[in-house]
């Protein structure tokens, strides 16, 4: 293992990063807009958004990545690895955020609602503003582990070809004979990432205003 | 644009073939996982501070790396330290050793929701360590850890789905081979989908039966 | 226009089976404060609710400045408000809750101001003026930047209370606004109402606080399991020989107010 092969490794770590914040943050706003469909009252929005989120938590995200990768040529949309995957990982995670986010959601103590409603804000203007910032704190530390998530799971995106941590481990290791150390290094570096993830989490639910009071 | 899932559908007896493996893997890894650990979390429990602080360290490994990263060291890399191991060998030991580090996690949680007390209590009336954990810690955390180890079969449900990545012959990869013979790859993927779809579900009403079932036991 | 800011007529709330409020007429002249006690479960927090639509009365009518409330029309044409003509009626009237419900996410200025910005649609320097005003004026200035967790609780509700009065109601709603607190912390939420009393504000309160609504109250009224029993001045209602109910109920609160009603 040279210096060489483990920097080749870290630069394309950053397709992992690049690939799993975005995702992170997509997939969190797609999760906004669930959530407030499965709270409109609308029945069908309801029933939808349920069949969205237990599907895409029902079907493994290797062959959710796979049915994108080949169903969008077919659909005539021809999309870079980078689309495709953030796509995949977006829709994935935010059925899980969505789950979580119902949580918070329901925390939300409902004199807040009313507080809201008597100073006027519509129904729309209460969700913005009041319930989906309230949900989102108290949520925070589900939204850090779900990064953590996602960020591991980028690694399946190796499979449709875009060249991040785990595909450039998997191409050094067939051209260097040396899967050991590499894949063991590839293994090391999600690790780190991970660890100072998980230690920003922490840090920043310090930092954060407090949660609602019962 | 048309689909043909004809051509799917009529390789019926290899893709039950795919299903079968899947299932087996998963029961037995899952099985095997949760065995691996409970054990791991029991001697964390009580073999003392040193043991503890040492299992920590897999424990934080495996959980802070990538399934796919793990199984390809395991499978490509083993080799190269003699450890020469069928594609099926390695699947079933990388879905246990993966899921052991979850659910330590989870019956470590389990064993710190018994109040001492009640551990107290039970040395007090002559209980054997391991009476104690039969009568009084198992049955105690039985409640909280069951939400948690469905929701971690599950998981390990769907990541045997990589295990095709490393040509163990479970659905993944005996339903995506019949969609390129074919040509009809998207079709194959979506049944595929499907099949796992039900499987989970099937797999979360079977998981609530038992919640139901265990807090009428436990009520 | 009337010279009443509120007139409840034939008000009956039900949940299930349960009545909680029986036919309640009750008015509140303009600029006058009814303090409204009772028992717990008697029903004074419910019709409080109904007068800010947080309930809906399952009967009756409640008129806001001479606007009907929530529904138009009684008994079979009885309808539903828009959402719009709900906010225009409710706009007259500012609401403390027992629990502050502060927004856990914004400083104290960032409570006051968020309605000024987003429902009057005010910049934010102008709403942030505005609000400054008033957390001045119940004495919070310097803990504008704070955020709920950080504030004590009775600094917690005079933050509510700046919030209600932002956005310029001429009707306050307090639903037992001193309960939640340490007794030590109810003394500067009582006098910033008497204050706002003393300006002139029409205010409704549910209170447990007997004092404040006798030296306070223009009008007290008395619930008891639904039904109001009086609505009169403070000395037409402590005077003896006392209603049994009330003598009972009393007697469970007159430690706190004993001396003002001697």
């Amino acid at each position: 293992m040279t210096w060489k092969l483990f920097s080749l490794l870290l630069e394309a770590s950053l397709m992992t990063l690049l690939v799993s914040s975005i995702s992170i943050l997509v997939g969190l706003g797609i999760a906004i807009v669930l959530s407030g469909m499965r709270m409109s009252g609308n029945r069908a929005l309801f029933a939808i958004t349920g069949v969205f989120i237990s599907f895409f938590r029902g079907v493994p995200l290797l062959v959710q990545l796979l049915l994108i990768y080949n169903l969008l040529p077919v659909l005539g949309l021809t999309l870079p690895s980078l689309a495709t995957a953030i796509i995949g990982l977006s829709l994935c995670t935010a059925a899980y955020q969505a789950e979580n986010l119902r949580g918070g959601f329901e925390g939300v103590p409902k004199g807040l609602v009313e507080s809201a409603e008597m100073a006027g804000f519509s129904p729309v203007q209460t969700f913005i503003h009041i319930r989906t910032p309230i949900a989102l704190r108290m949520t925070f530390p589900a939204l850090v582990n779900e990064a953590i998530l996602i960020l591991k799971s980028s690694s399946l995106v190796s499979a449709i070809g875009l060249i991040e941590l785990t595909k450039m481990a998997q191409n050094l290791a067939a051209s260097t004979y040396m899967p050991l150390p590499i894949f063991a290094s590839a293994g090391v570096i999600y690790l780190a990432i991970n660890l100072v993830v998980a230690w920003l989490g922490r840090r920043a639910e310090n930092a954060l205003p407090g949660l609602p009071t019962k | 644009m048309s689909f043909d899932f004809a051509v799917i559908l009529a390789q019926g007896p290899k893709i039950l073939s795919g299903i079968v493996v899947t299932i087996l893997i998963w029961v037995g890894g899952n099985v095997a996982a949760a065995v691996l650990g409970f054990l791991i979390a029991t001697l964390r429990r009580f073999g003392g501070r040193g043991v503890d602080v040492l299992l920590q360290v897999p424990i934080e490994v495996i959980r802070g790396t990538p399934f796919l990263v793990q199984i390809f060291l395991l499978y490509f890399g083993g080799p190269y330290i003699g450890l020469r191991l069928d594609p099926i060998t390695a699947g079933f030991i990388g879905i246990s050793v993966y899921g052991a580090a979850y659910y330590a996690e989870i019956f470590r949680a389990g064993y710190r929701s018994v109040p001492v007390g009640h551990v107290e209590a039970a040395e007090c009336v002559g209980f054997s360590r391991n009476q104690i954990i039969r009568f009084v810690l198992l049955p105690e955390m039985a409640l909280l850890v069951l939400p948690p180890s469905i929701n971690m079969a599950i998981i390990l449900l769907k990541e045997t789905a990589l295990l095709s990545l490393i040509t163990v012959p479970e659905m993944t990869m005996t339903v995506s081979a019949i969609g390129s013979q074919q040509y009809a790859f998207v079709e194959a993927l979506v049944v595929l989908a499907l099949v796992y779809w039900a499987l989970v579900e099937v797999a979360n009403w079977l998981g609530r039966i038992a919640e139901r079932k265990l807090s009428k036991l436990s009520a | 226009m009337t010279d009443h800011a509120i007139v409840a007529t034939h008000v009956s709330k039900q949940f299930g089976d349960t009545v909680v409020l029986r036919d309640i007429n009750m008015e509140v002249e303009r600029g006058k404060v009814s303090c409204l006690i009772g028992p717990s479960g008697s029903g004074k927090s419910t019709l409080l609710r109904c007068i800010a639509f947080l309930e809906q009365a399952t009967s009756g009518t409640i008129l806001v400045e001479g606007q009907p409330l929530g529904f138009v029309g009684d008994g079979k044409d009885r309808r539903r408000q828009s959402p719009a003509e709900l906010r225009k009626v409710r706009s007259k009237i500012g609401m403390v809750f027992q629990q502050f419900n502060l927004w856990p996410h914004m400083t104290a200025l960032g409570n006051v101001s968020a309605a000024l910005r987003r429902v009057r649609g005010m910049s934010r320097s102008e709403a942030e003026d505005r609000a400054m005003r008033q957390l001045d004026h119940v004495g919070l200035k310097e803990r504008a930047g704070h955020y709920p967790s950080q504030l004590s609780g009775g600094q917690q509700q005079r933050v509510a209370i700046a919030r209600a009065l932002a956005l310029d109601p001429t009707i306050m709603l307090f639903d037992e606004p001193t309960s939640a607190l340490d007794p030590e912390l109810t003394g500067e939420v009582l006098s910033v109402m008497r204050e706002l009393a003393a300006e002139g504000m029409t205010m409704v309160v549910v209170t447990h606080e007997i004092g404040f609504a006798a030296s306070v109250g223009h009008k007290v009224a008395f619930l008891d399991g639904g039904k109001l029993l009086f609505h009169d001045t403070p000395e037409a209602v402590f005077q003896k020989p006392r209603e049994p109910r009330l003598e009972q109920f009393l007697d469970t609160y007159l430690d706190r107010g004993a001396a003002m009603l001697k």
